[in-house]
């Protein structure tokens, strides 16, 4: 039966009803009945951080959906479930969610859940909106067509090197401060890739790359990694250390002055090193999934009103913008096709282009990986900032479609490498 | 791309006295109850945090001695949980299993991560050093960043001092001899209920100072305890379990091996550390003091 | 082993059994996957329990097995998918024994209690970090994509196939375990565990029989971590953290060290505990941390050691002697000697 002719019979009174019972979530507009998300994400442990701006995003994502009249008649509603970090406990929730009939989840943090999700989601006839995991293999060796990254893919890195390139072209000499973990060994090698690419393009120079510095994951010192860096001949520093981990490195250099005739380029950090330095931050860039102070869209507007009403919180990271994101690519999704059922919604996803928080974004269709704007902030130490200790003192904005890497959904990235 | 060896050196200096500050109350608590302390991280963590909320709290801790100040404060307010974990469980799990009692202390810290995410929240916080300590000297190639000497130096005083109490006073021979035979220090006459409280008290002040004087040392947020337990349950284990003297070795010993091993093998960081212990543990499973008493 | 004593055990596992097995008919898919788990959890209690209360060795690096059985079955089924799936198992479970049998024979040199804990956990920290940096392994991301297997003619992709495996798979481990622990090699632990020196005295070999124990329970946590993988399609390090190891205490304890199915009681009210707090943000340390707490401290015996309890009060009226309130008495009569 295809899609209209069974909306036409659906339509038809009694079938509808008894359609309707069989199957409550075929199809939408033909009662109040809310719409029902998953939200799969780390509720608890060290993640639990990036969790609370993914599930606070999506509330006030879908509040404001709901105000506006919902989703062709009906309202969102969310159902939460604590990821945990470990794929077995997400697997389960994941599972129990689509026992109750909610196909579509969203919200994962961890790189090894959002990989175990492919194979699960694909034999379960669900779908998952990943909102941060950081592995390349989501949309390259693991591809999955029910897995979609709605957000930054690791094609951020790129945008990054090309925004150096732009901002900096005498800076040609780099290289990382980056843990020992998967994530920390990708990032590194696409922002290579990123200053092999652009620094030729577009300065004319072929940029120096120094072996990275290699720091252990969840250290409480990194003086000998410290002393390592300061010894460096390269003039700009990708730091890809995260949260605690980054603000311990920070506040170990101060005194070396690691920082100090450098440009530091900072991977994901957005304010949480800046929170927690205030006046004792280093001058930096970093990455965000979503500046809420860039009033890039008319969306992002009235989401961050909504989102300091609801937490107090007037400094929000990236997350939340990520899980509006999620959200609004459902309810795009649904809007369009006027179904909730897993295939429908899959190719309804594939080439959707629709409004976000960042502006308009685009899923690529061969590898479900949006493309939407990158932006990239500048931290400085502002002691005049009320209690916040720092301020924003420059924002870039890299269109994505010019940095993302070419689609190759079942094959690894292919990378320039240094000689 | 291998450091100068002073600059090593130093840095050896660092991370010893910093995990030796965190090491002395868990090796000191499993000398005389013989009881390994999961949760001790945990007071550490909490530690570091009630001095950083001191420090906001009154402009009075913006200076050398404000800090040494809440220092001692967190240590009491710390000695004196100490006392009531004492009294709620490890009194009452003192004739079971000692599998009991880890299973206990690993729960109290699953409530010490609850209790920090709770009152401070999910946030990385970092403080700073006190002013006096806020330079920075070099010697040569050599930075010396004053709040480092600092840390050093206390580790020393607190190497020192524990020395003295246990070596010098009447209350360290009692704890001595409970250590060794508290049957028989039982028959003397000896008060061992209230020694082993003692210890108990004084093994989770040494965790809230720890705490305290390294609360700018490295930023603080609810993954702290974690960071900090692995590497002191190692020196530990390589000093010889309850030696005051052997873990201050091993916090240099394997400080040191994680310096060589960073500066040698830049592509394994961190890994030296776990190499160096399965090293030691082979030769010497007791560890390097194996008096299995405190010392 | 007497043979009521057999067949009260046989008729148990297959309620369980046949519990498990119409768990699928009434439950949700979440539920049914998180059974399949809690039947691995169960086998990697037991396995623990083995060492810990019949042999007397407590071991803090359990997760060492299970992950060794987890990435052995994952890299077969990656890397050499010809090779049949139960023999894949059985790779799996001697991969556990020889790693068990490797740091028994360092470990073994501390036996008592603390010590040797610690020297476990020490080396299970150190196989989790040789996982975790080495690209064979998968490093941080782990094995991803493992497809449940065939087994013959019988696809275990298909619908709940693979949950069933898993469930008798599980089932055939208990059976073994329950055997190893009632027949006379259990019964040589136990008097190893009781008074070593007697036991050398007696001719019987301690240190052989302290590394039988650890290579027995280290094929079977293998052999249920290898079912892991199929089961969520990715080994990560993870499984090889410390804080995996401390499940299967967890587990024995929550339900009762003196009695053969405690773990099984303690692995599914912790996971109980855990389903519940699936949808609480920021509470589930404080409350699993304080409930582990309340259950230490206040029924030192575990759950079925407060049930054992229960029932011998009714049966026994006036107050049995307090005796009774010791099945903990095998672990606790052990004290300096574990």
């Amino acid at each position: 039966m295809s899609k209209l002719n069974r909306r036409a019979f659906l339509a038809s009174g009694a079938g509808a009803a008894l359609a309707l019972s069989a199957n409550p979530r075929i199809v939408v507009g033909q009662t109040n009945e809310p719409i029902r998300l998953g939200v799969v994400t780390p509720l608890s442990g060290p993640q639990e951080f990036i969790g609370s701006f993914v599930k606070n995003g999506a509330e006030v994502a879908v509040d404001l959906i709901n105000k506006a009249g919902g989703v062709r008649g009906r309202p969102l509603a969310l159902e939460f479930r604590d990821e945990k970090a470990n794929p077995a406990a997400a697997t389960t929730v994941a599972r129990e969610l689509l026992g109750m009939g909610i196909n579509l989840q969203l919200g994962t943090i961890a790189s090894t859940v959002a990989l175990a999700y492919g194979p699960l989601m694909q034999a379960e006839n669900g779908i998952n909106l990943t909102c941060g995991a950081g592995s390349e293999k989501i949309n390259h060796e693991n591809y999955s067509p029910h897995v979609f990254r709605i957000g930054d893919g690791t094609y951020r890195m790129r945008a990054q090197a090309r925004m150096m390139a732009e901002k900096f072209p005498d800076v040609t000499s780099w290289t990382g401060i980056i843990p020992d973990h998967e994530y920390g060994r990708t990032v590194w090698a696409i922002y290579v890739d990123g200053l092999l690419e652009f620094y030729p393009k577009i300065t004319g120079k072929q940029p120096q790359i120094v072996d990275p510095i290699i720091v252990p994951y969840g250290s409480g010192d990194y003086r000998n990694f410290i002393t390592q860096a300061a010894r460096t001949e390269a003039r700009g520093i990708v730091n890809a250390t995260y949260g605690g981990d980054a603000a311990t490195f920070f506040q170990q250099a101060r005194p070396f002055g690691l920082f100090n005739n450098r440009i530091l380029m900072d991977v994901a950090n957005e304010f949480i090193v800046a929170n927690a330095l205030k006046t004792q931050v280093p001058k930096h860039w970093t990455g965000t999934h979503w500046y809420y102070g860039a009033s890039a869209s008319p969306i992002g507007e009235s989401f961050y009103k909504a989102y300091v009403a609801k937490t107090g919180n007037k400094m929000p990271m990236g997350w939340a913008g990520e899980a509006q994101a999620a959200v609004a690519a459902y309810a795009a999704a649904i809007a369009k096709t006027g179904s909730t059922e897993t295939k429908a919604i899959i190719e309804a996803l594939k080439g959707l282009s629709y409004d976000t928080v960042t502006g308009a974004r685009t899923i690529r269709a061969e590898d479900n990986q949006a493309i939407k704007d990158l932006e990239m902030i500048q931290i400085e130490p502002d002691a005049s900032a009320a209690d916040v200790g720092f301020k924003v003192s420059d924002y870039v904005k890299i269109p994505g479609a010019g940095v993302i890497e070419p689609a190759t959904p079942g094959q690894a990235m292919v990378l320039r490498k240094s000689s | 791309m291998l450091a100068d060896l002073p600059t090593l050196l130093f840095n050896t200096l660092i991370w010893g006295m910093a995990t030796f500050l965190v090491a002395a109350g868990l090796t000191m608590i499993f000398g005389i109850l013989h009881v390994l302390n999961f949760s001790h991280g945990g007071f550490f963590m909490i530690g570091a945090y009630v001095a950083h909320s001191l420090a906001n709290w009154s402009s009075a801790m913006a200076n050398i001695w404000g800090f040494l100040l809440a220092s001692v404060i967190t240590a009491a307010v710390i000695g004196a949980v100490g006392l009531v974990v004492d009294r709620a469980i490890f009194r009452r799990l003192a004739h079971v299993d000692g599998a009991y009692v880890l299973v206990a202390t690993y729960a109290l810290l699953l409530v010490c991560n609850g209790v920090v995410k709770l009152i401070w929240g999910l946030n990385v916080v970092s403080a700073s050093p006190p002013p006096e300590l806020f330079d920075v000297s070099f010697l040569g190639n050599l930075v010396l960043p004053h709040y480092s000497i600092f840390v050093i130096v206390a580790g020393l005083a607190v190497f020192l001092a524990l020395e003295w109490l246990i070596n010098m006073t009447s209350v360290g021979r009692l704890i001595q001899a409970i250590a060794i035979d508290p049957w028989m220090a039982r028959l003397l006459g000896i008060n061992v209920g209230l020694i082993y409280s003692a210890t108990v008290i004084i093994g989770f002040a040494l965790a809230g100072l720890a705490g305290g004087l390294l609360v700018a040392n490295q930023s603080l947020s609810p993954d702290l305890a974690g960071i900090f337990i692995i590497q002191a349950f190692g020196v530990v284990i390589v000093g010889g379990m309850g030696s005051i003297r052997g873990a201050f070795l091993a916090s240099l010993l394997l400080g040191l091996a994680d310096s060589f091993g960073t500066a040698l093998l830049p592509q394994m960081p961190g890994l030296f550390f776990f190499v160096a212990l399965a090293a030691i543990l082979l030769i010497r499973p007791r560890g390097l003091i194996a008096s299995g008493r405190l010392s | 082993m007497s043979r009521s004593h057999a067949t009260r055990f046989l008729v148990i596992l297959v309620i369980l059994t046949a519990a498990a097995l119409l768990l699928p008919f009434a439950a949700n898919r979440g539920l049914v996957f998180l059974a399949g788990v809690i039947a691995i959890n169960v086998v990697l209690g037991l396995a623990f329990n083995l060492l810990f209360s019949t042999a007397g060795l407590l071991s803090f690096g359990q997760a060492t097995f299970s992950a060794s059985g987890a990435y052995a079955a994952a890299l077969l089924l990656l890397r050499a998918p010809e090779v049949p799936f139960l023999a894949v198992l059985v790779i799996a479970a001697a991969t556990g024994a020889a790693i068990a049998f490797a740091i028994g024979f360092v470990a073994l040199r501390r036996t008592e209690g603390v010590y040797f804990a610690v020297l476990t956990l020490a080396f299970a920290e150190l196989v989790h970090v040789i996982i975790a940096k080495t690209s064979f392994f998968g490093r941080n991301d782990g094995l991803t994509g493992i497809q449940r297997p065939r087994i013959g003619p019988l696809d275990l992709a298909q619908g709940n196939a693979y949950y069933v495996f898993v469930i008798l798979v599980t089932a055939l481990l208990i059976a073994v375990l329950w055997w190893v622990t009632h027949s006379r090699l259990g019964r040589s632990f136990r008097a190893v565990r009781l008074d070593p020196m007697r036991a050398a005295f007696l001719g019987i070999d301690v240190r052989r029989r302290q590394l039988e124990a650890f290579a027995i329970s280290g094929a079977c946590a293998a052999t249920a971590g290898a079912l892991m993988g199929p089961l969520t399609s990715i080994v990560s390090p993870d499984l090889a953290h410390w804080g995996e190891s401390t499940k299967p205490i967890l587990f024995t304890l929550l339900g009762g060290a003196g009695h053969f199915w405690g773990p099984l009681v303690g692995a599914i009210v912790f996971s109980a505990v855990e389903y519940g707090t699936r949808s609480l943000a920021g509470a589930s340390d404080l409350i699993t941390g304080g409930l582990l707490l309340a259950v230490v401290l206040a029924i030192p015996g575990g759950l079925l050691g407060l049930a054992t309890l229960g029932v011998r009060r009714l049966q026994a009226r006036p107050a049995a002697p307090s005796e009774a309130a010791l099945p903990l008495a095998p672990a606790a009569s052990k004290g300096e000697t574990l």
